[in-house]
C-alpha cells in the first residue's frame, strides 16, 4: 500500500469516531465554554465576558467546592494506593483460595455506583445502620450518630466508601504489576541478604513504578469527577459540605437552572484536571515514571 | 529461628487475608441480609445481620403489582446493548487505524480522544440536553444511547487499541505477501485474532452503560422509559425507604454484570494493563 492510501486509509478508519466525538464532545464543551462566559439562566441570558470569570473567582462557593473536591479526590486516591498495594501484595502469594479472595476482591468496582451508594446509606443509618451498632458494643462510640447528616463526619464517611468502591481497580493494576517484575532482581537480593521489607523498598516499588504512577493518574481524574457516589450518598449536603465539581455542577444546572454559573464550574473544572495532568506526566516523565 | 519467623509470616498474611475478605464482604452481606428480611425484622433497634426467619418475600415484591421493576430491566438491557453495539461497530475501525496505520496528525487525535476523559460529564450536559431537546429525542432511548457514546466510544478505542496493539504485525504482513488486500486481512486475521479483547470490550461497555445514573436522571422523564440507577429510587419514599424491596433489586442489578465479569476479568484486566502502560 502507498504511503498516500495508508493515510486515506487512516482517516477513513477513525472517521466515525471523530464525528461523533466532535459532535457529542467537542462542540457540547464549546457551547459550555460560551455559556460560562454569561449569566445563562432559565429566564435571561446576559453577555458578561470576562467579567463572569472575575466574578466566579470571588464566588465564596467556589473555593469550597475546590476544597472539598481536593480533599475528597487527594484521601481517595491515596487511600486507594495504599490498599491497592498492600491487598496486590496478600493476593501475589500462593495460598489454599487464592483465586476465590481475587474474584471477590473485584466486587465492590463492579457493583453499579448508585446501588454502592444505598449500600452505604443503610451502612451509615443511624437507627438501621449496623456501623454504629458494632462500633457501640466495641465500646468506640457511646452514642449512635447521624455519620451523613454531621458536618464534620459527612464527607469522610463518602470518601471512606469511595475507597472501598475504587480501589479494586487498583488491586488489579498493581497486580499485573508485581507479576511483570524480573525474577531474577529478586534472586538478586535474596544473594545480597535483603529482608522483605528492603526488598519490597528497592526491588518491588522501582519497578513498579510506571504502573503505579499511570493507575495514581486515573483515579485521581476518575474520582474527581465521580458523581453519583456523593450523590445519591448526601446529595452535597449536609450545608454543601459533600459537594464537589461534578455534583455542584449537576445542581446549579438541573435545580437551580443556572446554566451560565454551572457552565463556569465545569470549565473551571476541566481545567484544573488539564493543567494538573500535564504537570503530573511532566514530572513524572523528568523521573522515569512515564514513558 | 527462621522457622519460626516463616510461620510468623504465614499467620500474619492469613490475618491480612481475612480483613481484606471481610472488608470487601461486608457491604454484600449487608445487602443480603436485608434483602432476606421481612418488615419486622427490617426495622429492629439493635440491628442484627443475621436474618431470624429469612424471607423471599422482598424478591417477589419486587416484581409483584405495581412494581416496574421489570420494565426497568428491560429498558436497561436494550439501552446498554444498543449502545455497546454502536460503539463496537465505530471503535472496531477506529481502534485499528490508530493502533496499525501510519497518517498525520494520528497522536494529535489520539491525545484529544485521551484529553476528553479529563472533564466530568456535567460539564457537556446542559449543552447535550439542549441539543436532544431541540431535535425532540429528549424522553427516548435514543436520546440515551446517544449521550453514552460521548463517554463510551473514547473508551472503546481506547482499550481496543490496546487489544490490537498485541497483536503481532508479522501476521498480516504474511498474508498480504500471501495476496490478501489489507482489508481482507484485517477481516480474516485481525478480527478474529482480537475476538477476546473485543469480547472483552463489549464487557466493560455494557458495565458502565449499566450502571450510568446521570444522563438517565436528565434525559428520560416518563416513568416506565427509566433504566434500572433511576428506577430503583422507587423504593426510596420520601419519608421512609422501603429498605427490604430496595436492597433485594439492588442484588438482582448486580448479578448480570457480575456473571458478564466473571467471563471477561482475565481479557478485560489485560486490556486496561496494556492500555494503561502504553497510554
Amino acid at each position: 500500500m502507498t504511503k498516500e492510501r495508508e493515510w486515506i486509509a487512516g482517516y477513513l478508519f477513525i472517521l466515525p469516531s471523530i464525528v461523533l466525538l466532535a459532535i457529542l464532545v467537542f462542540y457540547p464543551l464549546i457551547i459550555t465554554f460560551l455559556y460560562s462566559l454569561s449569566d445563562m439562566s432559565l429566564t435571561s441570558t446576559r453577555y458578561l465576558g470576562w467579567m463572569a470569570y472575575q466574578r466566579l473567582f470571588q464566588n465564596k462557593m467556589l473555593s469550597l467546592i475546590f476544597k472539598n473536591s481536593v480533599i475528597w479526590t487527594v484521601f481517595v486516591a491515596l487511600f486507594q494506593l495504599l490498599l491497592g498495594l498492600g491487598s496486590a501484595l496478600v493476593l501475589n502469594k500462593a495460598f489454599i483460595g487464592r483465586s476465590l479472595l481475587r474474584g471477590i476482591v473485584i466486587l465492590p468496582w463492579v457493583m453499579p455506583g448508585v446501588v454502592t451508594a444505598m449500600v452505604w446509606r443503610l451502612i451509615y443509618d443511624p437507627q438501621l445502620g449496623l456501623l454504629n451498632h458494632y462500633l457501640k458494643a466495641l465500646g468506640i462510640i457511646d452514642h449512635y450518630l447521624t455519620w451523613l447528616s454531621t458536618p464534620s463526619t459527612a464527607l469522610y464517611a463518602v470518601i471512606f466508601s469511595a475507597i472501598w468502591k475504587g480501589f479494586p481497580f487498583s488491586t488489579l493494576m498493581y497486580l499485573a504489576g508485581l507479576q511483570g517484575v524480573p525474577p531474577e532482581l529478586y534472586e538478586a537480593s535474596e544473594i545480597d541478604g535483603a529482608g522483605d521489607w528492603n526488598r519490597f523498598l528497592h526491588v518491588t516499588l522501582p519497578s513498579m513504578r510506571p504502573i503505579i504512577t499511570t493507575t495514581l493518574l486515573f483515579t485521581f481524574i476518575w474520582t474527581f469527577n465521580y458523581f453519583e457516589l456523593i450523590y445519591v450518598m448526601t446529595g452535597g449536603g449536609p450545608s454543601e459540605k459533600t459537594h464537589i465539581f461534578p455534583t455542584y455542577i449537576y445542581d446549579l444546572a438541573f435545580k437551580r437552572f443556572r446554566f451560565g454559573n454551572a457552565s463556569g464550574f465545569a470549565v473551571v473544572d476541566f481545567l484544573f484536571l488539564l493543567i494538573f495532568s500535564l504537570i503530573y506526566v511532566r514530572l513524572s516523565t523528568k523521573r522515569g515514571g512515564l514513558e | 529461628m527462621m522457622r519460626g519467623k516463616r510461620r510468623g509470616m504465614v499467620v500474619l498474611h492469613a490475618v491480612f487475608a481475612f480483613l481484606l475478605a471481610t472488608f470487601v464482604l461486608f457491604p454484600f452481606a449487608v445487602m443480603l441480609s436485608m434483602s432476606l428480611k421481612a418488615p419486622d425484622e427490617q426495622f429492629t433497634s439493635p440491628p442484627y445481620l443475621i436474618p431470624h426467619r429469612p424471607t423471599m418475600e422482598n424478591y417477589i415484591e419486587v416484581f409483584g403489582q405495581g412494581s416496574m421493576f421489570a420494565r426497568y430491566f428491560l429498558n436497561s438491557i436494550l439501552v446498554a446493548f444498543g449502545t455497546t453495539v454502536v460503539v463496537l461497530g465505530v471503535s472496531i475501525f477506529s481502534s485499528y487505524g490508530y493502533a496499525r496505520l501510519a497518517f498525520p496528525g494520528k497522536s494529535v487525535l489520539f491525545t484529544l480522544l485521551l484529553l476528553s476523559q479529563l472533564f466530568p460529564l456535567a460539564a457537556i450536559i446542559v449543552p447535550l440536553y439542549r441539543i436532544m431537546s431541540q431535535a425532540g429525542l429528549i424522553d427516548s432511548f435514543f436520546s440515551l444511547i446517544v449521550g453514552y457514546l460521548a463517554f463510551s466510544v473514547p473508551v472503546g478505542v481506547w482499550l481496543l487499541r490496546s487489544f490490537f496493539l498485541g497483536i503481532p504485525r508479522d501476521l498480516e504482513e504474511a498474508a498480504v505477501i500471501d495476496g490478501c488486500t489489507r482489508m481482507q486481512a484485517f477481516w480474516k486475521i485481525v478480527i478474529p485474532l482480537a475476538r477476546p479483547g473485543i469480547g472483552a470490550t463489549a464487557a466493560y461497555i455494557l458495565f458502565i452503560t449499566w450502571q450510568e445514573f446521570m444522563f438517565a436522571l436528565t434525559f428520560i422523564t416518563t416513568q416506565n422509559k427509566r433504566t434500572l440507577p433511576v428506577g430503583i429510587f422507587d423504593f426510596v419514599g420520601q419519608y421512609e425507604t422501603n429498605w427490604g424491596n430496595l436492597m433485594a433489586a439492588s442484588i438482582l442489578i448486580c448479578i448480570p454484570v457480575f456473571i458478564l465479569f466473571l467471563f471477561v476479568q482475565k481479557q478485560l484486566v489485560g486490556g486496561l494493563t496494556e492500555g494503561a502502560v502504553k497510554g
